[in-house]
């Protein structure tokens, strides 16, 4: 077993029911090591193509190759991939240590050896003292550490999760994102991640891959794709967004302006992008937290004015939304600390923001 | 459940009406099995225990008792082992085909029992099974299929299919699977059929009146002919202990039901 993991990836992988296409075309590689979360809403195809990578599902077409290795017809017992179910599938008639160390058995490996493995994967997800337990005698997030301890104990170099922190309470969450992320950096296994939830994506891994109706939408590193998302459904889907709908005026090197109703709007564009042609629509994409609340007088590329229509205070921010007259209903948010209004319903305020903050979006294809 | 609607008198009545229905015919073999005259009757004077002391003395009855066990209990094995296998197999394959076979293993207990009897008597005297052990097994313990496969399919049904999938998943083969995973998650439900079985063959009769004649000679069978020839009390005595048996089996069944659940 190669010590780095396996890189796997999948070539034109399409799963149809019937005439449904449960995944469509979607190509993807992984490298050796990589932590990769394939991110989307519910029903995109996610657990489907973590089926088909294991086995448990047969494509109806494309490959799935492994470290260069065509492995499609691979039965999932030939595979040696750890796996982590959505729901964990303990084994309830066995004890935690004998759910970790079934992969043990079933490669008949001497007793000793055997037991020395257990207690050391046991030990790494910090289960020592509930070896004996039946898994209904422990809590959500336990179940969760004996199913990747079950998962680890063979020392898989691939390891596949299918949403192995959707069943726990927030808290919980948040702290067992780290613990994953750590057991990711000291075992140096390849992981693939299946989530729907985006701050777990964006928190956990080294690239994020965004399904949407079986496609394959965008993938990248997280901040390249918070920063930079190639459609409205990727900027909407992760994180928050504004979008501002118009029609390009002027185009320059190194920028833009649209008009949206009255209000002209400039947007910074790379060098080496193309412009856009002038009359052609134009979406952007802005995210609540890059506007700021201007004083009076204070100047930004795009400013503004609007009223406040509702707010709510979030804790660490402020969630405004402010009216305006050309952009509609903008989404701000400022941090709670030192925020320079105490937000008031119907209040004016100017909005401002630079050209880079926002970014041109492709409108999502019907 | 606490917070359910309390029934009606009229469901209530019902009820009990049905209860008492099914439970009066063993109620009175018991006092009549205790009887103290020397026929089929309620007792007159006292109570004697002195035909139970008759069947557990006699031969012939102790005979058919340690027979009949012997036909239950290897007619039980053969409904399980099939029956097990029947149900694991359609689970597994689950296509409409299989919906079918799983209805056609029920068979026999749609069709009445005397139609069964006729058909095997013919089959059984061509291969020479008549008045045979291995024929009243055979023909008990194919009977006896359907209870087994309705309680594995039913355990199965709750068998959460993603263990099979861990399981596999980590390596394991298909028979390390079913040795490790399922049968161990089914094995309540195996035991409930088992029961059934059992119970199916100890007391059944039609068939057994068909296929065999002299050296077969069951439990049912003896209180049967003991009932036309002559209205010896004994066969109450032994009517109350065959209903005794059944209870503990019974018993025993929602015993191993609470168990599971609890699990
Ligand atoms: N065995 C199946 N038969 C028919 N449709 C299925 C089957 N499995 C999944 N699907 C459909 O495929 C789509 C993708 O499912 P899934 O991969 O489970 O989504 P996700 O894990 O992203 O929520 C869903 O619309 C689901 O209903
Ligand atoms: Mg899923």
């Amino acid at each position: 077993m190669s010590s780095a993991g396996h890189a796997p990836s999948l070539q034109g992988l399409s799963k149809h029911y019937g005439s449904f296409r449960a995944v469509d075309d979607v190509s993807l590689s992984v490298e050796r090591g990589q932590f990769l979360t394939l991110l989307g809403p519910s029903g995109s195809g996610k657990t489907t193509i973590l089926m088909c990578v294991a086995g448990f599902v047969a494509p109806t077409s494309g490959a799935i190759l492994l470290d260069g290795r065509d492995i499609t017809a691979l039965p999932p017992e030939r595979r040696d991939f750890g796996m982590v179910f959505q729901g964990y599938a303990l084994f309830p008639h066995m004890t935690v240590a004998e759910n970790v160390a079934f992969p043990l058995r079933v490669r008949k490996l001497p007793t000793a050896e055997r037991d020395a493995k257990v207690r050391a994967a046991l030990d790494l997800v910090q289960l020592e003292r509930f070896a004996d337990r039946r898994p209904s005698q422990l809590s959500g997030g336990q179940q969760q550490r004996v199913a990747l301890a079950r998962a680890l104990v063979f020392d898989p170099a691939l390891l596949l999760l299918d949403e192995p922190l959707s069943a726990l309470d927030k808290k919980l969450r948040a702290e067992l994102q780290e613990e994953l992320r750590a057991l990711h950096r000291r075992v140096g296994r390849t992981f693939i991640n299946v989530t729907h939830d985006q701050e777990e994506a964006l928190s956990m891994s080294d690239r994020v891959a965004i399904l949407n109706h079986g496609k394959l939408v965008q993938e990248g590193a997280p901040a390249a794709l918070y920063e930079r998302p190639r459609t409205r459904f990727v900027a909407d889907f992760l994180g928050k967004s504004n979008f501002l709908t118009g029609t390009v005026r002027e185009a320059h090197p190194g920028g833009f302006a649209i008009a949206v109703g009255a209000t002209r709007v400039v947007q910074a564009l790379d060098p080496a992008a193309p412009r856009p042609a002038l009359g052609t629509p134009a979406l952007l994409s802005l995210r609540p937290e890059k506007i700021a609340l201007l004083a009076e007088g204070e100047a930004a590329d795009n400013v503004v004015e609007g009223r406040i229509l509702s707010w709510a205070y979030l804790g660490a921010g402020f969630a405004l939304s402010v009216a305006t007259p050309d952009l509609g209903v903008l989404r701000v948010t400022l941090p709670a600390w030192g925020a320079p209004i105490a937000p008031v319903e119907r209040l004016p305020v100017r909005l401002g923001w630079s050209a880079a903050a926002s970014v041109p979006v492709e409108e999502d294809a019907a | 459940m606490d917070g359910a609607h309390r029934p009606g008198r009229f469901a209530t009545v019902s009820a009990w009406t049905v209860a008492i229905y099914l439970v009066l015919p063993i109620t009175i073999i018991l006092p009549v099995s205790m009887t103290d005259q020397r026929f089929l009757s309620l007792p007159k004077e006292a109570l004697s225990l002195r035909h139970y002391a008759t069947v557990l003395g006699s031969a012939e009855w102790l005979g058919s008792i340690v027979q009949s066990f012997w036909i239950a209990l290897a007619s039980t094995l053969l409904a399980v082992v099939a029956g097990t296998l029947c149900a694991i197999g359609c689970w597994r394959i689950s296509r409409r085909s299989t919906d079918l076979i799983r209805g056609l293993m029920l068979l026999p207990i749609i069709i009445p029992s005397i139609v069964y009897a006729v058909g095997l008597y013919r089959y059984f005297a061509r291969l020479g099974l008549l008045d045979s052990f291995l024929g009243v097994v055979i023909a008990h313990g194919v009977t006896g299929i359907p209870y087994v496969v309705i309680t594995v399919a039913t355990a199965l049904a709750a068998f959460d299919p993603r263990l099979e999938q861990a399981a596999r998943g980590m390596g394991a083969s298909l028979g390390q699977t079913l040795r490790w995973v399922i049968l161990p998650r089914i094995a309540p439900g195996i035991a409930s059929g088992a029961i059934f079985a059992f119970i199916h063959s100890w007391d059944e009769l039609v068939i057994v009146l068909f296929i065999a004649s002299r050296d077969v000679f069951t439990l049912p069978r003896r209180i049967w002919d003991g009932i036309n020839e002559n209205l010896d009390p004994a066969m109450a005595a032994v009517a109350v202990l065959l209903v005794v048996f059944t209870v503990l089996l019974l018993l025993l069944d929602m015993a191993l039901r609470r168990r599971r659940d609890a699990a």
